[in-house]
């Protein structure tokens, strides 16, 4: 089949199903959230609430589209197109099942824009395009909030973005390439011991809180802080513009899901049920929904630490980015340097990643200390007996 | 120089339009005595494709032809609408237009990492960074120092002279510039060619052609593992060839940083 065709209905089967899988994960986030607040959650449309979805983008479909007088047209209008345009296009190199595997039906080819050399360098510069459709409709919403909320975005994507990029420099240097196709590969090759998470699980854990942040997703979504800034960047926004900076969101969730488990969980390879070797009836489906399984995981964690966790204080956000991200993902390079000059086996990683966590968490804690020393009015606690040091220094650090 | 200048009337002329169209359309920064765009604008325009026509260049397929075209004029109109919008957001938003356009050229020229790294650093980070800036710092509409352009005659006129400069030394005398995969497969072809019908002997009488400059060989070689565009290729003349001023640079850069957080104020001293 000619290649044409072959990226056409790549195209049509990804930007159809996205928006429609972006409705459901909305009704689940419902559920979720309903579930851990011991709720119920949608259920009157449909069984179970499962024609929710479509209720609601009937209703964002129809509602009336508000365009304020004094807000600065051309911006305010394609704000939400670049929202969405960049999320759909970062989703072009992120392979989506099992690329070049036999048995797969000739159409499907599970990535839009294969043998992509810079894959993850692409993904990471039409992602740090994504802040714009925030800036522009904050900035164009011509209110207070809004502005202030676009100001935040914009400083936080700033700052996360080097963290993002150099947690996974790690994996590029390990594997030699920036290839989403290739890393998967060599992963898959190697077998389960091959995965990256077990060399580089702290730069997964940087990774995921990093692309947290750059899609905006709570505790890290300053930029909407409802009791603050009413809505935030979308304050002005109403009907299917508003939905389409969330369209945005949702599909940049799925491919920081996806990306998480392509880059350290070994993509499509499941000891015992998907390997490279499996060779029953239609086993690309069952390394498809393997690999939509881990992203489906990703994407419940992200859901369930949005009603966990509450929002960050500016500047603990920035904190956060600055003081422990930047470090500990230069330091966490730094090790794979080392390992890679010195020619020592992968698993020292794990142990290494373990001792910077453990010695970061030490220094952090040291130097809170320090600070709240050189406060004015510090008052040195009280030195407490020797049989109840444990417990009352417990007690102390929750107050 | 005066030679090429007679050969080339039309990229002259072209540059001179183009130069004061853009002069007039500078923003003056009066409210009210705002020139009219539409001479400006036509003058711009005919001397861009005055220029263009003038200092055209061959490509071999249409398919390249017309991104070549598309990328350049959208670069080149960005960066005109840049530093003529009254407005200084649309300005930095015309900038992340304009360095688009630029990264589409340089993955024409089968630089991905470059085009993808510009993208990165000045979409991505420098004009966020100014749109926060402009943001953070005017509220209540744009400074009347940003309404108006600073210097204009002179940068208008420095930057022309540099372009027409640029443009009659590379068509007076074209630099080789090995690309080293593209000239392997080259190389493969002409000597394949070559085997067929070799190159006819110079006769005595002819005078003996100049040989091209060629830059010294001294850039490592591709290899059919690490062609030309590739991130490996790139590294390996990075950190090779390139390694004294890739030092360098970094070294500057952190200077500046640390200068930058020296005469930042202090906390103490009524910053943010």
């Amino acid at each position: 089949m000619p290649e044409l065709l072959i990226t056409i209905i790549t195209i049509a089967i990804v930007v159809g199903a996205i928006p429609g899988v972006c409705n459901y994960l909305i009704l689940l986030e419902r559920k979720l959230s309903a579930w851990m607040q011991d709720r119920v959650g949608p259920n009157r449309v449909g069984p179970l609430g499962l024609l929710q979805p479509l209720a609601d983008g009937v209703k964002l479909l129809l509602k009336e589209e508000v365009i304020p007088p004094h807000v600065d047209r051309v911006l305010f209008l394609i704000a939400p197109g670049i929202s969405v345009f960049t999320a759909l296009l970062a989703f072009a190199v992120v392979p989506f099942g099992p690329v070049g595997v036999d048995g797969a039906p000739g159409f499907l080819r599970f990535i839009i824009a294969p043998g992509i050399d810079i894959g993850l360098v692409f993904i990471f510069a039409v992602g740090s395009l994504a802040v714009y459709g925030i800036v522009l409709g904050g900035w164009a919403s011509n209110n207070k909030y809004s502005a202030l909320g676009a100001l935040r975005a914009s400083a936080q994507v700033v700052s996360y973005e080097i963290p993002l990029g150099m947690s996974v420099l790690g994996i590029a240097l390990m594997s030699g390439t920036v290839n989403l196709e290739e890393i998967m590969q060599q992963q898959i090759a190697g077998g389960f011991a091959a995965w990256n998470i077990w060399f580089q699980p702290l730069a997964a854990l940087l990774f995921f809180t990093a692309s947290l942040a750059e899609a905006n997703r709570l505790p890290f979504d300053l930029a909407e802080c409802e009791q603050e800034l009413v809505g935030g960047w979308h304050t002005e926004y109403s009907a299917l513009k508003w939905a389409l900076f969330f369209l945005g969101e949702y599909t940049h969730m799925i491919t920081i899901s996806f990306l998480t488990s392509i880059l350290f969980l070994g993509g499509w390879h499941l000891p015992g049920i998907a390997e490279p070797d499996s060779a029953y009836p239609l086993a690309w489906l069952v390394k498809m929904l393997v690999l939509m399984g881990k992203a489906f995981f990703f994407i419940c964690m992200m859901i369930m630490l949005r009603w966990t966790i509450p929002r960050f204080r500016f500047d603990q956000l920035m904190e956060l980015a600055w003081r422990v991200m930047i470090p500990l993902s230069l330091a966490n390079l730094l090790m794979v340097m080392f390992v890679r000059h010195f020619e020592l086996s992968n698993w020292w990683m794990l142990p290494g990643s373990a001792a910077l966590f453990a010695a970061w968490g030490m220094i952090s804690a040291s130097l809170r200390e320090a600070e709240r020393r050189a406060r004015p009015g510090y008052v040195r606690r009280k030195k407490v007996e020797a049989h109840h040091d444990g417990h009352a220094a417990g007690h102390a650090a929750a107050h | 120089m005066n030679e090429w200048m007679q050969q080339h009337p039309a990229s002259i002329g072209g540059l001179v339009l183009w130069a004061i169209g853009l002069l007039w359309l500078m923003p003056s920064g009066k409210p009210g005595k705002s020139r009219p765009g539409l001479p400006g604008i036509i003058l711009a325009a005919a001397g861009v494709l005055a220029f263009c026509l003038g200092a055209g260049r061959g490509i071999d397929t249409l398919q390249s032809e017309v991104m070549f075209w598309t990328f350049a004029l959208t670069a080149l109109l960005c960066a005109a609408l840049m530093i003529t919008s009254k407005n200084p957001v649309y300005g930095a938003l015309w900038f992340a237009l304009a360095t688009l356009g630029t990264c589409g050229l340089f993955m024409l020229q089968s630089a991905p990492f470059l085009a993808a790294a510009t993208i990165i650093v000045y979409a991505g980070a420098v004009i966020v960074t100014f749109l926060f800036v402009i943001m953070l710092a005017q509220q209540s509409g744009a400074a009347g120092y940003d309404r108006r352009a600073q210097l204009v005659v002179p940068a208008v006129l420095s930057s022309f002279v540099l372009l027409g400069v640029v443009v009659q030394q590379l068509q007076t005398n074209p630099l080789k510039v090995e690309r080293p995969g593209i000239v392997a497969a080259e190389k493969q072809s002409t000597t394949k060619g070559s085997a067929t019908s070799p190159p006819p002997l110079p006769s005595p009488d002819a005078p003996i052609p100049p040989p091209p400059p060629v830059i010294p060989a001294m850039l490592s070689k591709a290899t059919p593992e690490t062609p030309v565009g590739s991130m490996k290729g790139l590294g390996r003349s990075l950190f090779g060839d390139y390694l004294f001023a890739v030092e360098l640079a970094g070294t500057i850069l952190l200077v500046a940083s640390i200068g930058a957080i020296a005469i930042a104020p202090r906390r103490e001293e009524g910053a943010l």
